[in-house]
């Protein structure tokens, strides 16, 4: 796979403040690419910048090889962006808001019409086609602004905190909704806050915090940087021989910090946690350890860090 | 070797040429901006108003003509006199309402955007600048055009009366057009420069108050020196200069433009040029409609070139 967007060296200041102080940043095609970081870290500026809206005052950004300070027109046939407010026309129909923005990258009529019929179906809005924007509710809104950016089929979708302000389901539909548009080979960059969107839909995820690139990678390289431990779930009966697990869990090489958990909801068993250092087959053994004394395990499993650890690991939450 | 086309050949691009033409000039903020408003209550209560403040005025000016002539029947010039006070009344109105409505209906057409937030996701968009001005530009011009077209039921009521030569009503609507050309762009151009609507629109009728407050001031101090209304003065050139500035001055001005350009063209039956000023000095000039026409085409444009930059530059 090739990069199509290429970040190099780019750095964004308004007056005194340090928006972007050096970033550089290379995402593949078809990626689905994640942007976190707290308020002030300066995603949505370098989003912007992505999008030629934002002019930076050093570096380079490429987008498919075109540069989005030289040949911005060109570069903005090959992208769609979605504010994090959608930016709707209210008093438009649906049909007539995506024909609008349909015109305005020059596409026929005919064609726009055809467009517009598929597209409100994707996002399953057809039903709604002659409605006026205003009456629709935000997740609706969400689905039209994502029809809208699919109206001149562009390369790279760059959706500015896409699930902001939408209820749990609808949330969750237009994460389905994205992983769609991911799989027809669009590369999507999102920035958000919620860090489980982020987690579930994204192939990579870089974090940045005061303007700075603090980390970059896929959800398994940053948990690795975090720390190499694997971290280690073990429930067993209610009633189990608690000093005999312990026993059998620290005599394994390379488990450490053995805790148990005693949950009130669920008294009908015990659960360890431990970290331990070693491959697959050593994680086998340590199950089969444990089987071998005749302890009574219900549960065992690896507990995969999540973005959430990473995040407050790898930030010091400064707001610039 | 000649590649001739064959009949249905040329009908055929011929028609493709034509749809090429029609591709450009379709301009999608013109139709979305037309579609907007229309749709909403706006427009017509904006029609509505319009045009019972010209019947209203109308109505006036027709029933005081009709009471200030003791019998109105033997006069026969009577008919040809209400009828150019009406034509010039709706005129006169038509030029103040689209100093009125003009700036009013584009002074939020970029900012608002803005507002809406909708402005960031056109400019990542194909559409050029100088599309989106013209677009916006366009509708706010339709939009006054329709207004004008309503009052011509109005206006007619002149033409039945008669009195009104083709020549005024080819001035009057030229002039109308310019006008309401130019206080479109002056909002544009206000819409383009300011964040909020609310100081676009401001800023276009502050524009505009002070320009007339200014020209009242600049004609009231030339009217009290008194080589301006001296019937014998030595010396002339001094007179002339001033009835000069005058002509320049009343130019600036539509409503001005318009009254001096009829008492013009009733004095020397020429739509182009006339006798200026006391007989002692005679200047001959063009009628002030023309110089008040180029200025405010080349003020148009300057605005709309200014709109376009502010509109096509990156953020800072």
């Amino acid at each position: 796979m090739s990069a199509i967007i290429e970040i190099q060296d780019v750095g964004k200041k308004f007056g005194n403040h340090q928006a972007v102080a050096q970033l550089d940043l290379s995402i593949e095609q078809g990626e689905l690419f994640g942007l976190v970081g707290p308020n002030g870290a300066g995603k949505t500026t370098t989003l912007r910048m992505l999008v030629t809206l934002l002019r930076p005052d050093r570096g380079e950004i490429r987008i498919n090889g075109l540069s989005v300070l030289r040949e911005a027109r060109q570069v903005r046939k090959l992208i769609g962006y979605i504010p994090d407010v959608f930016g709707l026309y209210g008093n438009l129909t649906v049909a007539e808001y995506l024909d609008f923005f349909g015109a305005c990258y020059g596409i026929v009529p005919d064609r726009r019409r055809r467009l517009i019929g598929e597209l409100l179906e994707l996002v399953s809005i057809a039903h709604r086609r002659e409605d006026l924007v205003d009456t629709l509710s935000r997740g609706l809104q969400q689905r039209l602004a994502l029809a809208r950016v699919l109206m001149h089929d562009p390369q790279v979708l760059v959706l500015d905190e896409p699930a902001s302000g939408l209820d749990p389901r609808a949330r969750v539909e237009i994460r389905r909704l994205l992983a769609q548009i991911a799989e027809r080979g669009k590369t999507i960059v999102i920035s958000s806050h919620v860090l489980t969107d982020i987690a579930e839909l994204c192939s990579r995820v870089a974090i940045m915090e005061q303007g700075n690139l603090v980390e970059c990678g896929t959800l398994e390289q940053l948990s690795q940087h975090v720390t190499p431990l694997r971290r280690v779930r073990i429930a067993v009966m209610a009633g189990a021989d608690v000093p005999e697990i312990k026993k059998v869990l620290t005599s394994i090489q390379g488990v450490s910090n053995v805790k148990m958990e005693e949950s009130a909801a669920d008294r009908a068993r015990l659960t360890f946690e431990l970290e331990f250092q070693g491959d697959d087959s050593e994680l086998h053994q340590m199950l089969g350890a444990l089987l071998e004394r005749g302890l009574p395990v219900i549960h065992f499993g690896e507990v995969s860090r999540n973005l959430e650890d990473v995040f407050l690991h790898s930030t010091r939450g400064i707001v610039s | 070797m000649v590649n001739e086309r064959t009949p249905l050949e040329n009908t055929v691009g011929d028609r493709e040429s034509w749809r090429r033409i029609w591709r450009k000039l379709d301009n999608p903020v013109i139709a979305k901006e037309l579609r907007s408003w229309m749709r909403g209550p706006q427009a017509i209560a904006i029609l509505t108003a319009y045009l019972m403040i010209i019947s209203v005025i109308v109505c006036i000016v027709y029933e005081i003509s009709m009471t200030s002539t003791p019998n109105p029947a033997s006069d026969p010039s009577f008919r040809q006199s209400i009828g150019k006070a009406v034509f010039g009344t709706v005129v006169l109105l038509e030029l103040l309402l689209a100093a009125f409505i003009g700036p009013a209906l584009t002074s939020g057409a970029v900012s608002s955007e803005r507002e809406r937030q909708t402005f960031d996701l056109l400019r990542t968009t194909t559409l050029s600048a100088s599309s989106f001005i013209v677009g916006k530009l366009g509708a706010s011009l339709l939009y006054l055009m329709l207004l004008m077209l309503a009052a011509v039921p109005i206006e007619s009521l002149a033409f039945l009366l008669g009195g009104v030569g083709l020549e005024e009503i080819v001035i009057s609507s030229l002039m109308l057009f310019v006008c309401a050309l130019f206080f479109c762009a002056l909002g544009l151009f206000f819409s383009s420069i300011m964040r909020r609507t609310l100081g676009a629109t401001v800023g276009a009728y502050v524009v505009i108050v002070l320009s007339a407050i200014f020209l009242a001031l600049a004609l009231a101090m030339i009217s009290m020196d008194p080589a301006f209304n001296a019937t014998q003065y030595a010396a002339n050139v001094h007179q002339q200069t001033l009835w000069l500035v005058v002509w320049m001055l009343i130019s600036t001005n539509p409503i001005l433009a318009a009254v001096f350009s009829e008492v013009m063209l009733i004095d020397s039956q020429s739509a182009i040029s006339g006798a200026w000023g006391p007989t002692s000095i005679s200047l001959n000039l063009p009628l002030p409609w023309i110089p008040m026409a180029l200025l405010y085409v080349y003020l148009t444009i300057l605005m709309v070139l200014a709109s376009i930059y502010f509109v096509s530059r990156p953020d800072r």
